[in-house]
């Protein structure tokens, strides 16, 4: 897929993807940081949790 | 009080009170969350998204209430009630049209976003610009729906401001 928009560079994360981590910082590290206290909460057994996200993806069109 | 599936929580003036007293580290972090959209978009042109997007997922709760920054900024009551009719309304700007383009199929269908409105979105706001949109729209959009889904009404205002001096207090959109 070509991002739509372009893009501050050509680096790209460890999965492959482009790099935006400094396009909308805030946002990105208020997520990072929801994930950090999802994580260690484990509530959510990770198999349940890994079938909701492919789930989604597949219904998001999202391959990556 | 609107949601009844889970039991035994704290006493609170709301239920994201309720909730909040339960899970504190998880509700600041969603705070955190809630108010860094604001912080980076234009906060004027996220709130029109804000409402029409509660509007189309049926949201009261988020009808009812008011972005500070947006009022500050110079949203009026008149500009909000024209919102249904944006397409064709003089009350907005082609910037405004073309945010709240990709906001209304942001919900329908996000797979439905087209190239062109991708590219008249960047026309305006510039690439960084539409980035920090569109991000700013998928965790309002997240919001909204998980309110929806937990019943939690009245949904969180995160985006209350802080205001300065002796008695500071934090003051919230009626």
């Amino acid at each position: 897929m070509t991002p739509r928009i372009p893009l501050p560079s050509d680096a790209v994360t460890p999965w492959g993807l482009p790099d935006t981590g400094g396009m909308a910082p805030k946002i990105a590290a208020a997520r990072r940081q929801v994930a950090r206290v999802a994580h260690r909460a484990g509530h959510v057994d990770p198999v349940t949790t890994e079938l909701v996200r492919i789930r989604n993806a597949r219904h998001q069109t999202c391959y990556f | 009080m609107s949601h009844t599936w889970l039991q035994g929580l704290p006493e609170g003036e709301t239920d994201w009170d309720r909730l909040a007293a339960r899970w504190p580290e998880a509700a600041d972090a969603l705070a955190g969350l809630g108010t860094a959209p604001w912080e980076e978009t234009d906060p004027m042109l996220l709130e029109l998204c804000r409402l029409r997007m509660a509007t189309l997922l049926r949201s009261p709760g988020e009808l009812a209430r008011r972005n500070d920054r947006a009022r500050a900024a110079g949203l009026t009551e008149d500009r909000i009630a024209e919102l249904p009719s944006w397409p064709t309304s003089s009350h907005f700007t082609a910037r405004e049209r073309a945010c709240l383009s990709v906001a209304e199929q942001f919900v329908i269908d996000a797979n439905g976003v087209t190239e062109a409105q991708i590219a008249d979105v960047t026309h305006h706001l510039g690439a960084v610009g539409c980035y920090a949109f569109v991000q700013a729209l998928s965790t309002l959009e997240t919001f909204q729906r998980a309110c929806l889904t937990l019943g939690v009404d009245p949904p969180p205002a995160f985006d209350r401001v802080e205001v300065a001096g002796p008695d500071a207090t934090t003051r919230e959109a009626p």
